[in-house]
């Protein structure tokens, strides 16, 4: 085959066209992106704080209501319902009203004063696993330090000094000092939003051609396949560009994510993987005939696989080793390791080579398989 | 006899009995861009009217109102008696439509557009089975009922599309550009299914912009920037230039000839047919000894030149120019 | 009515056409829900922790052997310089490091306070969250009880006042948030799939032409809506068997709540979703629009705000209001406490109401939008 220089453009501007005519889709490549941003960011978050708790006081003295007390001192806990028999629990619980009771019994207070050990029941509702897991650790530290006052004041009674606790726990925050789950979740946004907008936009750009038959059009004309693929490729890598930009922007004005490392380095790769991503909706693309299956497909591999296998918000190492395996296929898994690398660790490129070398074998072969398929379909 | 015609005969007493389609002013614009302007028109009962028109002039969007599928903007019309914008659903139970392009179920087979179809307008059992034979038949597709419309060819699939309109024997059928892209003998068949239908007392309303076609109609209207720009029977049509004459004039070179000869002040209008070309004239008695004499002097050979009777392509022509020039203020 | 029969007749004609369409209604919800339902944990154990212990003495071996015995914690490597330590950090190697300065039993029996470093990775904040807050449960408890025999050894009588807290876990004992998140996965599963058919449903017909002819003829627009819907109902009902199915297998959950209750619910949240995505099909022109539109506005505002993972509880305000309209949330409702708590409808009924209000009033909407017009 002679090496007649590729002939894009005139694709490149008729898709730039077809974009531009729609302006529902031109807005959603655009804006969307940076909306989904603002929203997600703003309403997401792990933290665990005002839960719904309920109390139960069996021993209703002073101190055990200044002990009640601690719980609802800082945001971690809002206090619902006082509870004023047993029985309450088991509505309380099944119909949510409340995530977690406190029983506090009767001999509370006794059992303090005479220097024994007392005991608070807490019950706390299970589902969300994650969630429960965290309020118990909430709720132990609170009376932990609450055990420690009492200790004191015992032995200070007892007429020794004050007791120094033997451990003296220093825990350190690495990255993210406030455990903000902003700052950790908003690469992942960042990596789901455009993986999800690059292999949907291009999911139907060549099957609704055939669908519509304009295809029989670019049968009879010479264009070759990689031609049309990367045709269709470059205005929408372009677009998705822009958006990601937007979304960075955003990113550092509202939630404090600056980017740490290399701004270059980060736009090369984002550029890779986006065009990896788009070029994966085109495949799909080719492989089916009607927009519903191309719709399907690309829903099932792109939006929920992101948004739950790629370490977006579970963390993937949690997974069973099978599924580990799985999340090697997903695109997205190695490019939030980049991007929080570069934005969160300011990591340069030695942390992540292997990472970014991935992702360009990854773009090769999605283009690649698309254009050996677009051959068949032209032929 | 045509069991739906009767039927409809006999329901009520419907406006205009003896008109299937009357129209008056019937407008239809999109945001600024008026489609169709102001049209009125009426077709008798058993008639074949013909929409003639260029691409774009309004005749879609003219038969899309007369079906129920768009609202007009203003005017109205009545189709087997009922009014088009208050009473669409009892119009569609009495129509077969055709339209444009080939917008039945390419992802089912012959036999299963048909049984939906026929379902749909309500036909059942043995009433279904006579149907869906005849259709069947009709269109030639004995032996494909189980091959999937995708697969069948531009002919094939029009006859279908027009099976399926037909299946329930509506007395008012309406067909948007039903040859389009089909052979000529493909056409010339359709063609005679349309007359087999007419000679049955059923009304077809068609589009088209074939020439020769809309002289098969008994009554023709030409559109153009979505008005009606003429309206009548062939003949009257083109007895409608009779103060012109018109010839036929086979020369050398066709468009020098024409250039030349558009400088006079008795022409009205030139056009090129095939590899002569028609030029029509104020009454110019001796014309064609007029005309080759010129040419003679411009170093063109006539080889051959005639008066002729105007065809309806001359009158089209002709209507558009006076169309145009009433609008652009500009004589020739 | 006939005429419903007729149009759902056609669809699972066409429907059967499409081979792989026929195959990935049922084949990827099944897969999905495998694959997710086994993803989706928070679970954290065995923590990958790395340690530099400059003491070596048998008082801070126990202290690891603290960390070690409860599961949470798995050390991976000793290192002799801190450096090393956040390298490991670094590279992802490690979660948790562990610093034990020397000195450290020296200072413990000498009643003074030990310093104990504990480093977290805070990319990821909730093995981080939750890794620390482990490990201060055990430190405290590991200093608690240092201090306790201290006091036996010296002899004391009676030992000082304490406080600790006894807890129950409801519902999920063992604390898998794979409990939590399967019924999760399923709601999501279901949605998505039926929005997703029924978006395309009827722009398909107008991209390609068909809707044209169907306008024409004397069908009327519910019929055509109960008609296209119809076969929808049924894959989403079979998916939900199937979802049901695999997740007690696989995943030993069965329905506490009954199987009944959950189907039936179930069809009342299909009429949201296919209401939903027939509301979608009218408002576009195209297919391709149908389906940026069902993503971007409405599925993926539901996978974050109905609070698969993200509690609504944390959200803004004005969002937690939003909530309320998204019929997600209330499915993920039904769907755990059916699935989990084995509640009933005497404490599922406001869920069940507020989707059926939802369900009437987008498919009155979706029905009023399809005039039978064209334009």
């Amino acid at each position: 085959m002679t090496m007649i220089p590729l002939n894009i453009l005139p694709i490149v501007r008729k898709e730039f066209r077809q974009i531009k005519r729609d302006k529902r889709i031109l807005s959603v490549l655009l804006f969307v992106p940076a909306l989904m941003l603002l929203m997600f960011g703003y309403a997401l978050n792990f933290d665990v704080k005002h839960t719904s708790m309920a109390v139960y006081d069996e021993d209703r003295t002073s101190v055990s209501r200044k002990f009640i007390e601690q719980f609802f001192i800082s945001e971690y806990f809002n206090k619902v319902q006082t509870l004023n028999s047993k029985a309450e629990i088991n509505g309380l619980l099944d119909g949510e009203h409340a995530r977690v009771v406190l029983v506090v019994p009767s001999t509370f207070t006794k059992d303090i004063q005479r220097g024994g050990a007392a005991s608070i029941q807490v019950i706390v509702d299970g589902a969300n696993s994650n969630a429960a897991a965290t309020v118990l650790g909430y709720i132990n530290a609170i009376v932990q330090q609450y055990s420690v006052k009492v200790m004191t004041e015992s032995f200070i009674r007892m007429g020794r000094q004050t007791m120094t606790m033997p451990i003296d726990f220093q825990p350190r925050v690495w990255y993210n000092p406030e455990l903000e789950s902003a700052k950790f979740l908003v690469p992942g946004l960042i990596a789901f939003i455009l993986m999800v907008t690059a292999v949907i936009s291009t999911a139907l750009a060549i099957v609704r051609e055939r669908e519509l038959g304009t295809m029989e059009q670019l049968m009879v004309s010479p264009i070759r396949p990689l031609e049309l693929i990367l045709g269709k490729t470059i205005p929408y890598t372009i677009i998705s560009l822009f958006a990601t930009v937007a979304i960075l922007f955003l990113g550092y004005l509202l939630f404090d994510v600056s980017i740490k490392g290399s701004i270059l380095l980060l736009s090369l790769v984002t550029f890779v993987f986006l065009v990896g991503s788009l070029g994966m909706g085109l495949l799909i693309s080719t492989l089916v005939e009607t927009q519903q299956l191309a719709f399907m497909i690309a829903v099932f591999v792109s939006m929920l696989p992101t948004f739950i296998l790629s370490g977006f918000v579970f963390p993937i190492r949690n997974m069973p080793y099978i599924i580990q395996v799985i999340t090697y296929v997903l695109p997205a898994r190695y490019f939030l390791v980049v991007l929080r690398a570069i934005i969160l660790k300011g990591a340069g490129l030695s942390a992540f080579w292997d990472q970014a070398l991935i992702l360009v074998i990854y773009a090769v072969i999605m283009i690649g398989i698309s254009s050996l398929r677009m051959r068949k379909i032209l032929a | 006899m045509w069991l739906g015609h009767k039927r409809q005969i006999a329901a009520g007493a419907p406006i205009d009995s003896d008109y299937a389609v009357v129209a008056e002013g019937l407008t239809k614009k999109f945001g600024k861009f008026v489609a169709v302007d102001h049209i009125s028109f009426k077709v008798k009962r058993g008639d074949i009217f013909g929409f003639l028109g260029p691409n774009g002039a309004g005749k879609s969007t003219t038969i899309r109102m007369l079906c129920g599928l768009f609202s007009p903007t203003e005017g109205s019309a009545r189709v087997g008696g009922f009014d088009i914008a208050t009473q669409p659903d009892e119009i569609k139970s009495r129509i077969g439509y055709m339209s444009q392009r080939f917008s039945l179920y390419e992802d089912l087979t012959v036999e299963q557009n048909i049984n939906f179809y026929g379902g749909i307008y309500g036909l059942e059992g043995s009433r279904l089975e006579e149907r869906k034979r005849w259709a069947i038949g009709m269109a030639g597709l004995t032996g494909k009922e189980s091959m999937l419309a995708h697969a069948l060819s531009g002919g094939w699939r029009q006859r279908l599309a027009l099976g399926c309109a037909i299946l329930h024997e509506p007395p008012i059928l309406f067909l948007d550009e039903p040859t389009g892209g089909v052979d000529p003998v493909s056409r010339r068949k359709f063609w005679d299914l349309i007359y087999d239908l007419s000679h049955r007392g059923v009304t077809v309303f068609v589009t088209t912009h074939y020439m020769d076609e809309a002289e098969h109609c008994n009554t023709i209207g030409l559109i153009y920037n979505g008005r009606l720009i003429a309206l009548g029977s062939p003949t009257e049509l083109k007895h409608s230039l009779d103060r012109y004459s018109v010839f036929e004039v086979q020369c050398t070179h066709p468009i020098d000839a024409m250039e030349m000869l558009q400088t006079q002040e008795w022409t009205t209008e030139t056009s090129i047919f095939g590899s002569a070309f028609h030029i029509s004239t104020l009454n110019l008695p001796d014309g064609e000894k007029i005309i080759q004499k010129l040419l003679k002097k411009e170093k063109i050979a006539v080889s051959r030149i005639e008066k002729i009777i105007p065809s309806l392509e001359d009158v089209f022509i002709h209507r558009i120019a006076e169309e145009d020039s009433r609008h652009t203020g500009v004589l020739h | 009515m006939r005429n419903i029969l007729h149009i759902i007749r056609k669809e699972f004609l066409q429907l059967r056409q499409d081979r792989k369409m026929f195959g990935i209604s049922f084949i990827a919800p099944v897969l999905q829900l495998i694959i997710l339902g086994y993803a989706a944990t928070f679970d954290v154990s065995h923590i990958p922790t790395v340690v530099c212990d400059f003491d070596n003495s048998p008082s801070s071996r126990e202290l690891l052997r603290s960390f070690t015995s409860t599961g949470y914690f798995t050390i991976v490597g000793y290192f002799d310089k801190t450096s090393e330590l956040d390298h490991q950090l670094d590279d992802g190697h490690a979660s948790i490091a562990i610093v034990i300065p020397r000195g450290f039993e020296k200072k413990i029996g000498a009643g003074q306070s030990a310093p104990l470093q504990v480093l977290a990775d805070g990319t990821e904040t909730s093995t981080a969250g939750i890794g620390l807050s482990y490990a201060s449960i055990i430190v405290s408890q590991y200093s608690q009880n240092i201090l306790l025999e201290s006091m036996v050894k010296r002899g004391s009588a009676t030992l000082p006042a304490r406080v600790s807290a006894e807890f129950r876990v409801w519902y999920n004992p063992e604390l898998k948030s794979r409990n939590f998140m399967v019924p999760g996965v399923l709601g999501l599963l279901l949605m998505v799939m039926t929005m997703l058919l029924t978006s395309l449903a009827i722009v398909k017909e107008k991209e390609l032409g068909t809707l044209e002819q169907l306008v024409v003829t004397p069908i009327k627009p519910y019929q055509l809506i109960i008609g296209k819907l119809a076969p929808f109902f049924m894959i989403g009902v079979i998916d939900v068997m199937l979802v049901v199915f695999f997740a007690s297998l696989i995943f030993s959950l069965p329905v506490k709540g009954g199987v009944l209750l959950l189907l039936l619910l179930s069809l009342i949240f299909l009429m949201t979703t296919l209401g939903l995505g027939l509301f979608i099909s009218t408002i576009s022109r195209t297919q391709q629009q149908a389906m940026m539109t069902a993503i971007f506005f409405f599925m993926l505002p539901m996978m974050f705000f109905a609070g698969f993972v993200f509690p609504i509880e944390n959200m803004p305000t004005i969002i937690q209001y939003v909530s309320y309209i998204i019929p997600l949330r209330y499915y993920f409702i039904i769907v755990r406490g059916l699935f989990l708590k084995g509640v009933g409808l005497n404490i599922l009924w406001p869920q069940a109401t507020a989707l059926l209000i939802f369900g009437s009033i987008i498919l009155s909407m979706s029905v009023m939008r399809f005039q039978k017009r064209l334009g």
